[in-house]
């Protein structure tokens, strides 16, 4: 009973009509996808559709979102079963090798997917020239930066994630007399100037004394950015240094301070500081001569890092990326009258899979060809022969 | 695999306070790049730094706003970012005008100017090249300090800039931007614009 189950449940596995919906599936989902796109932009559409393992929907009589379609995730992962399954099944012999290595292959294209969409972090780093920059930034996740800014050469950065902040409460900084209490946080909000007579302003200090903060819906589109605002109010020492705002849409960084330690309160995209630094040397945005039309885009960058004793010139420039220290460093784009250069940073612990599977699925073919063709190159032998 | 590589990404992501020390920031220094104003640049949907925004936010119009006559044909569009307004010209070819208003002194005039003449290519002026390359035009908003420059090239690129700072301390840029040629059919109604303004 139990076998005759298993050897359905294997049979469903290695079914070529099951091959065929979950391509018919996934090309449902490409098309889905991209038309997402254009609401929620690239990364948001593929977040939702691509590497979720659901899409799921918000109905309106219901307070919980629906699964309303296989995500991408759980598609390619019924792919990569089938396949699997489908690999095991050819005969363990000679003359299939090349058929075992184009699965393997295959296998470990699929994998490679997996491990980029679960741990690929993709970053930017934006840097003028004459700059030094040793850290990443996120695209979209926020963070409430508390620097303490006293000494006068280094800064000790606390950072206080969105996701943390939305959650609202008390947040103790650990290493610091400071506790924050969140009043009010804000994905995406609007700011301007208080008009008088409207309602007073949640901040009792710093400039958001003077602003009126009204929220609005979280956008998700490439060229958009949330104006992430919170009302936090610090205490230190059982006193309260006042209720501040911070947003991303103000500049520079406000600041209160507590028993002779300055603290600068900053709502920022999330960081990732590096052990080494970047100074950008030069940036080159060549155009064909008369057109507007761009030729090159180039960043000449100083790589230091102190841990390594090294310090090195590179170019950076279209599809010639750096790979520097698990990082992909590619040239993304410019800005500030082609005085700031904005690097995209990949950071995915399976970048190498592709390539592998590429050399395996090449190296399959061939061996496949050659076996074929020495079957082929005998029979007709044969055939002379008798 | 795939579950447990999603339980392991989740377990990546921190959802606590984190902390670094990390050396002071340098900020770049460009002469000229008056506090680093971007006026209406693409942003690339990049994250405003330290100095992209004034300290204050920017009221949604600012008091004692300016106002212009628009001659036949142009139209107003409203502003995006930085932009105050875009005006739509008639005249066809790469040509565009715009007017951003900023806090303050904005970084002043010669670094302003001296910006503007960086991004059509041409070199700083110092203060007695700015007064000589001055055009002042009497307006019912006051003293207007027009500016014409023209790069050099194959392909040439031409700017007509008017700078003015109403009372409350705001500077007001009315920019006419474009290919040579457009932007010389352009300016004698760019003119009758910059001679119309007045104070809302």
């Amino acid at each position: 009973m139990i076998k005759t189950i298993a050897s359905r449940i294997w049979a469903f596995f290695k079914s070529f009509q099951l091959t065929i919906v979950l391509l018919a599936l996934l090309m449902c989902l490409v098309v889905l996808c991209t038309l997402a796109q254009v609401e929620m932009g690239t990364a948001g559409a593929v977040n939702a559709y691509m590497r979720s393992f659901f899409v799921w929907r918000h109905v309106a009589a219901l307070p919980f979102p629906l699964p309303i379609f296989p995500g991408g995730a759980l598609v390619g992962l019924l792919l990569t079963i089938n396949l699997i399954a489908k690999t095991l099944d050819i005969k363990l012999i000679w003359p299939r090798a090349g058929m075992w290595l184009i699965h393997a292959g295959l296998v470990i294209l699929f994998a490679g997917e997996f491990v980029a969409g679960m741990m690929q972090v993709d970053t930017n780093m934006s840097i003028e020239v004459g700059q030094t920059v040793n850290y990443v930034q996120s695209y979209k996740d926020m963070e409430l930066a508390v620097i303490d800014v006293t000494d006068p050469a280094w800064d000790e950065v606390y950072s206080v994630p969105d996701t943390l902040l939305a959650k609202g409460g008390s947040i103790a900084i650990p290493g610091t007399p400071i506790t924050l209490n969140v009043k009010r946080y804000f994905p995406n909000a609007e700011l301007a100037t208080l008009i008088p007579g409207s309602a007073p302003s949640l901040a009792t200090a710093g400039v958001g004394v003077n602003a009126s903060v009204v929220e609005i819906p979280v956008v998700s589109a490439d060229n958009e950015m949330n104006q992430t605002s919170a009302f936090v109010e610090p205490v230190a020492g059982g006193r309260s240094y006042g209720v501040w705002l911070t947003s991303v849409a103000l500049g520079a960084p406000q600041s209160f301070t507590h028993e002779g330690r300055t603290y600068a309160l900053s709502m920022r995209l999330r960081r990732q500081y590096l052990p080494y630094a970047f100074t950008l040397k030069q940036f080159r945005h060549d155009v064909y001569p008369g057109t507007d039309i761009p030729k090159n885009f180039s960043s000449l960058v100083q790589v230091v890092n102190p841990s390594q004793k090294e310090s090195r010139e590179v170019l950076i420039y279209m599809n010639q990326p750096l790979r520097y220290e698990g990082k992909t460093f590619y040239q993304a784009s410019f800005g500030k009258n082609d005085t700031l250069s904005i690097l995209s940073v990949v950071e995915n612990p399976g970048w190498l899979l592709p390539y592998v599977s590429c050399v395996l699925v090449s190296l399959g073919l061939l061996v496949h060809f050659a076996i074929v063709l020495r079957r082929s190159l005998k029979r007709r032998q044969d055939q002379k022969e008798s | 695999m795939g579950v447990g590589l999603l339980s392991l990404a989740l377990g990546c992501r921190s959802d606590q306070v984190s902390h670094y020390r990390v050396p002071k920031e340098v900020a770049a220094t460009h002469p000229d790049h008056p506090g680093h104003a971007s006026e209406g640049m693409p942003s690339q949907g990049m994250p405003s730094g330290p100095d992209a925004a004034a300290n204050v936010p920017p009221p949604p119009t600012p008091k004692g706003s300016l106002k212009w006559s628009l001659p036949k044909g142009w139209s107003e569009l409203p502003g995006g970012g930085m932009r105050f307004a875009t005006f739509k010209t008639p005249v066809s070819g790469k040509v565009e005008a715009t007017v951003v208003v900023l806090p303050g002194a904005a970084g002043g005039e010669l670094p302003n100017v001296n910006r503007w003449r960086g991004q059509i290519g041409l070199p700083p002026l110092d203060e007695a090249g700015l007064a000589k390359a001055r055009t002042v035009l009497k307006t019912k908003a006051g003293a207007l300090n027009v500016y014409d420059f023209t790069s050099d090239g194959q392909v040439k690129s031409r700017m007509v800039v008017g700078y003015v700072t109403t009372p409350d301390g705001n500077t007001w840029f009315l920019k006419l931007t474009g290919d040579a040629e457009p932007v010389a059919k352009a300016k004698s109604d760019f003119m009758t614009i910059l001679g119309s303004i007045r104070l809302d």
